[in-house]
Formats: C-alpha cells, sequence, structure tokens
C-alpha cells in the first residue's frame, strides 16, 4: 500500500533540473576538467562518460539556487561502483557554505547511498523538511571505496513547483 | 579585469631590517604592496584588497578587503618591525578574511611575501595548499630577501599543491639594483595571466604568433594570420585534390607538387615558429614562404606591385597566397568580399585609393584565371 502510494506521489513529480538558476551554481573542489555541468545537465548528465569529480579531496560542495521556489521528493545519485559518493548531505535554503562551516548545521537530511542508489534508484527525502526550498547544497562527504577522488556521474532532483509567480510570464493589461 | 578580493600578507619579521633591497627590504616590500594595490583596483573598479601583517605580536589583519586605496595606504605607515613570520596562520587568516568577504562573486586571491626562512616542513605546506585549492582560492607567492636551500623548493611544493589551472603564481626575487616592485611588474602576479592589459609590457617578453605584435601592427598581423590559415586550409584541400587526381588525367607537375606541398606544411610550420621565435622580420616571413616551388600556375606570382605602397605589397602578396586555393573557388570568391571588408576595415588603407582598387581587380582576376585553368584551358592573362 505504502509503495502504491509512494509511486502514486511520484508521478507527479517533475525533474526540477529546468528551474535550476544556472548562473549561481556552485561547486567547490571540483576538477576543472570534470565539472559540476557533466553530472547536472541535460544532456551531458546521461553520458556516463561524463563525470563530475572531485579534486583536492574526496568531498564535494554543491550549490544550487533556482529560479522559483519548490518542492523536494527525492534525488538520483548516479555514480560508479567505487568512486561513487556514499554520505550525502543536503541542506536547504542555506547560501555559500563553506567546507569549514557544513558540519556547524544540522542538515536538512542525509542520505547514505547504497549500491542501488548508485544506479539510479532514487532516494526519497524527508518531504516535509523541503517544502520551500529556495536553494539546495549538496555536500558529499565520502564516497563508496574511501578512494582520493569521488565521481559522479548524474544528480537528478525530482519534486514540485509551489505556484509562484512567474514574472516573465505577466502581461501589460490593454487599456480600455 | 578579473573580479577579485586579494588579501597581501606582509613579512613584517626582524628579516626585514636588512638592506639587500634598497633602502631596506621592508621598505621594498612595501613599494611591492603599493603598486599591487594600485594595479589590482585599477584592473576592476569592485576588487577589493586587505592586508595583514604576520609577524609582530602575531597575525593581525590590518584592513579587511577594501575598494579604498587610501586606507590601505594609511595602513602601511603604521606597520612595525619585529618577531618571527609565521606564515601559516597568516594564510589561515587570509583565507577566513576572505571568506567573509561581502561580495561573493569574487574570486579569492592571497599574495604572500616571503622575506624570511620559511620553518615549516613540506607537508605542512602543502595540507595547507589543498585546503586553499578546496576553498578556490589562488595563492601568489613572492619569494624575495633571506635564500636558504630549502626555501624555494618549499614554496614551489605550497604552489603546486594550491595551483588549480595556473591561477596561482611564484616569483622569485633575488637582490639586485632593480626595486622589488619593478621585477615583480613583469611578473604574473601583477599580470593576472601574463600580458598586462593596464601596465606597459615588458619588451621582448611577449610570444606572438609571427613575430608581430598585434598592438604595434594590427593589419600585418591580421594578414599574416589569415594568409596562414588559408595557406592550411588550401594544403589540407591540394593533399585531397591530388589524391583524387592522381587517378584521373597525369598532370605532370602534380606529382612533384604534391610532395612539395607536403614538405611545404612542415617547412611552413617551421618557419612560422622560427619567425616567432627569433622574432625575424615579418615580410622576410612571407617571402619565405612564398619561396616554396611548385604551384600549377606560377604565372599568379605576377602582379603589377608598382602602383601599391609597401604595406599594401605585403598585404597583397599575403592575399595571393590565400588566393591560391584551385580547389575550393567558392570559398575564395567568398573571400573575396571578406578581402574587400577587411581592407576597408585597416586603418591604412582606403578602399576608394585607384591602387587598391587596381590590386583587389588583378586578383578577381587571377581567381578566375584559375577557375578557367582547372577546366584544363591555358591560363589567361591577368587585366
Amino acid at each position: 500500500m505504502s509503495t502504491e502510494s509512494a509511486s502514486a506521489i511520484q508521478k507527479s513529480q517533475v525533474d526540477l533540473v529546468d528551474f535550476v538558476d544556472w548562473s549561481g551554481v556552485e561547486c567547490l573542489n571540483q576538477n576543472s576538467s570534470h565539472s559540476l555541468p557533466n553530472a547536472l545537465k541535460q544532456g551531458y548528465r546521461e553520458d556516463d562518460g561524463l563525470n563530475l569529480e572531485s579534486d583536492a579531496d574526496e568531498q564535494l560542495l554543491i550549490y544550487i539556487p533556482f529560479t522559483q521556489v519548490v518542492k523536494l521528493y527525492s534525488v538520483v545519485v548516479k555514480g560508479p561502483e567505487e568512486e561513487g559518493p556514499k554520505t550525502v548531505k543536503l541542506f536547504s535554503n542555506k547560501e555559500h557554505m563553506g567546507f569549514s562551516n557544513v558540519n556547524e548545521f544540522p542538515p536538512s537530511d542525509t542520505a547514505i547511498l547504497s549500491p542501488d542508489n548508485l544506479k539510479e534508484k532514487p532516494v526519497v527525502l524527508k518531504y516535509v523538511k523541503f517544502q520551500n526550498v529556495r536553494s539546495l547544497t549538496i555536500f558529499i562527504e565520502d564516497n563508496q571505496s574511501g578512494s582520493d577522488i569521488t565521481k559522479v556521474q548524474k544528480i537528478a532532483l525530482f519534486g514540485t513547483t509551489v505556484e509562484t509567480t512567474d514574472m516573465k510570464g505577466l502581461k501589460k493589461i490593454e487599456d480600455h | 579585469m578579473v573580479l577579485e578580493a586579494t588579501m597581501i600578507c606582509i613579512d613584517n619579521s626582524e628579516w626585514m631590517r636588512n638592506g639587500d633591497y634598497s633602502p631596506c627590504r621592508f621598505q621594498a616590500q612595501a613599494d611591492a604592496v603599493n603598486l599591487i594595490c594600485g594595479a589590482k583596483t585599477q584592473s576592476n573598479p569592485e576588487n577589493t584588497v586587505g592586508i595583514l601583517t604576520m609577524a609582530g605580536r602575531g597575525v593581525r589583519v590590518l584592513t579587511t578587503p577594501t575598494t579604498d586605496l587610501g586606507k590601505i595606504l594609511a595602513c602601511m605607515h603604521d606597520v612595525e618591525m619585529g618577531g618571527e613570520m609565521n606564515m601559516a596562520a597568516g594564510i589561515q587568516v587570509a583565507q577566513l578574511a576572505l571568506k567573509h568577504r561581502q561580495n561573493k562573486n569574487q574570486q579569492q586571491r592571497i599574495i604572500v611575501f616571503a622575506g624570511s626562512p620559511v620553518k615549516y616542513d613540506k607537508r605542512v605546506l602543502e595540507v595547507i595548499g589543498k585546503t586553499l585549492k578546496k576553498n578556490s582560492v589562488a595563492l601568489d607567492i613572492v619569494n624575495f630577501g633571506e635564500e636558504d636551500g630549502r626555501k624555494p623548493e618549499k614554496l614551489e611544493a605550497l604552489l603546486s599543491a594550491v595551483n588549480n589551472n595556473d591561477s596561482s603564481h611564484i616569483v622569485h626575487i633575488p637582490p639586485g639594483p632593480n626595486a622589488l616592485s619593478d621585477v615583480l611588474i613583469s611578473t604574473p602576479v601583477l599580470n593576472g595571466e601574463g600580458g598586462g592589459s593596464d601596465l606597459p609590457a615588458a619588451a621582448g617578453g611577449n610570444d606572438f604568433d609571427f613575430g608581430v605584435d598585434p598592438n604595434l601592427d594590427p593589419e600585418l598581423a591580421l594578414a599574416l594570420r589569415v594568409s596562414m590559415e588559408e595557406e592550411r586550409a588550401r594544403q589540407e584541400a591540394a593533399a585531397k585534390r591530388a589524391a583524387e587526381e592522381s587517378a584521373r588525367q597525369e598532370k605532370v607537375e602534380e606529382p612533384s607538387s604534391n610532395s612539395q606541398d607536403a614538405t611545404m606544411v612542415d617547412s611552413a610550420d617551421d618557419r612560422a615558429s622560427e619567425a616567432s621565435g627569433n622574432n625575424t622580420d615579418p615580410v622576410q616571413a612571407i617571402t619565405l614562404s612564398m619561396q616554396t616551388p611548385g604551384h600549377n600556375d606560377p604565372s599568379v606570382h605576377d602582379v603589377d606591385m608598382s602602383e601599391a605602397t609597401h604595406e599594401e605589397e605585403e598585404l597583397a602578396i599575403a592575399l595571393q597566397m590565400s588566393m591560391k586555393d584551385e580547389s575550393d573557388m567558392s570559398k575564395v570568391l567568398e573571400d573575396q568580399s571578406f578581402v574587400s571588408s577587411v581592407l576597408a576595415s585597416l586603418p591604412g588603407v582606403d578602399p576608394n585609393d585607384p591602387s587598391v582598387k587596381d590590386l583587389l581587380a588583378s586578383l578577381q582576376g587571377q581567381s578566375e584565371s584559375e577557375q578557367k585553368k582547372k577546366e584544363d584551358e591555358p591560363p589567361n592573362d591577368e587585366k
């Protein structure tokens, strides 16, 4: 029963990649030749050869602002079996975090990814914590095998939008 | 013109009293700092610079990143020498100061003046470097003053740990007659990625294709570049065409021109690199490339150049070379309009000048004649 309702909810979720505000997207500790768009953007993320890789050590800090307020339901993180991420902490509406203060706030949700998750099985989040999300910070703390480099092939976010006014759609009313 | 927030870490330890840089190391350092602040704020008005001292009673921040040059210069007056430099703490405090910058869009950069000996282990420095890289902070190191054997090594290790895409640099400045600031002018510390736009570039320190500075002679550089590209395209096309035509009717010149074309590609590349390396006369470079033998229509060389001025002559020769593309006539004809638009945009050339018009017409005549020759008719005389 619960799985049916879970899948029923999931049907109304959309892929939030269309609502990402690309001008504000940031990723700390990424390898410049294997950067965040490889994992996040349509097209690039489908290509398993294009990964997001970490640089100096295995942690990654990804900041994703949205163009409007969204509710986040689930997240898909796809990666290789060994260097794929393991512990993933999500923070909603915290701007400009750094590695030094990432452990000072409690995360909105924490996910320990299993090998199934790395094969695109979605991780369902605590929906109540993500009702009003303007920006999402993803902190990848370590990877499956403990290697020095974490590789991520795809990050997809699923949820719904809150009905906010789309300013671009507003049209001037003609005077009669 | 990168938007940057910079923290400058000054060494004000006892070692700075030494006089091997005039008047003393500390003064030379202060001048260099003033120079850097000026350059940073000039290159982008929103850039901020902050200063901290690493020695004395401990690491002390004199100013947090600010755009106010006067405030920065005023702070430099109050600095006193003494104690020992604490580089690790200095860099960490600088990192913290940058983290709390007001404009989060600014890139973070730390400039460290390392005048006294470095007492840390290489490993400690590498860890510091990695933390900086992880937080995308760039680091510039100015190594001057005390020279002990291990110092340059350690600083290089720090640099390689931080360096991400060549955004970080190290400069070694031995004591000498030149002031610290003068030496710094020509380094990437002041010029971003080398080749400063605001400060006059050091003479002979620039590498350009063809040995011609585009700032000094833009039309010549443009013409050379255009002809080089056209030449390369023509080479490829000629090689393809030669392969096809070898199965077709025999042209006696084909095999010889094929091999000559192949050698010409190599030799043209060599010459181009030679020319840029030795800064040879650009006219020489053009004539060198012109000297390669074995083209199907040597008559094309004869263009009436007597009316053209010297500059136009070089331009015309370069254009000729590009006009020799036999196989891709449509491309050439398009280039014709491109050529005239290029000529029109050049400052020294007036398209209505009769000599220029003659040139253009003669080039057009050549291309027509090449086209006819392609159909195995004898070449027409140029007009």
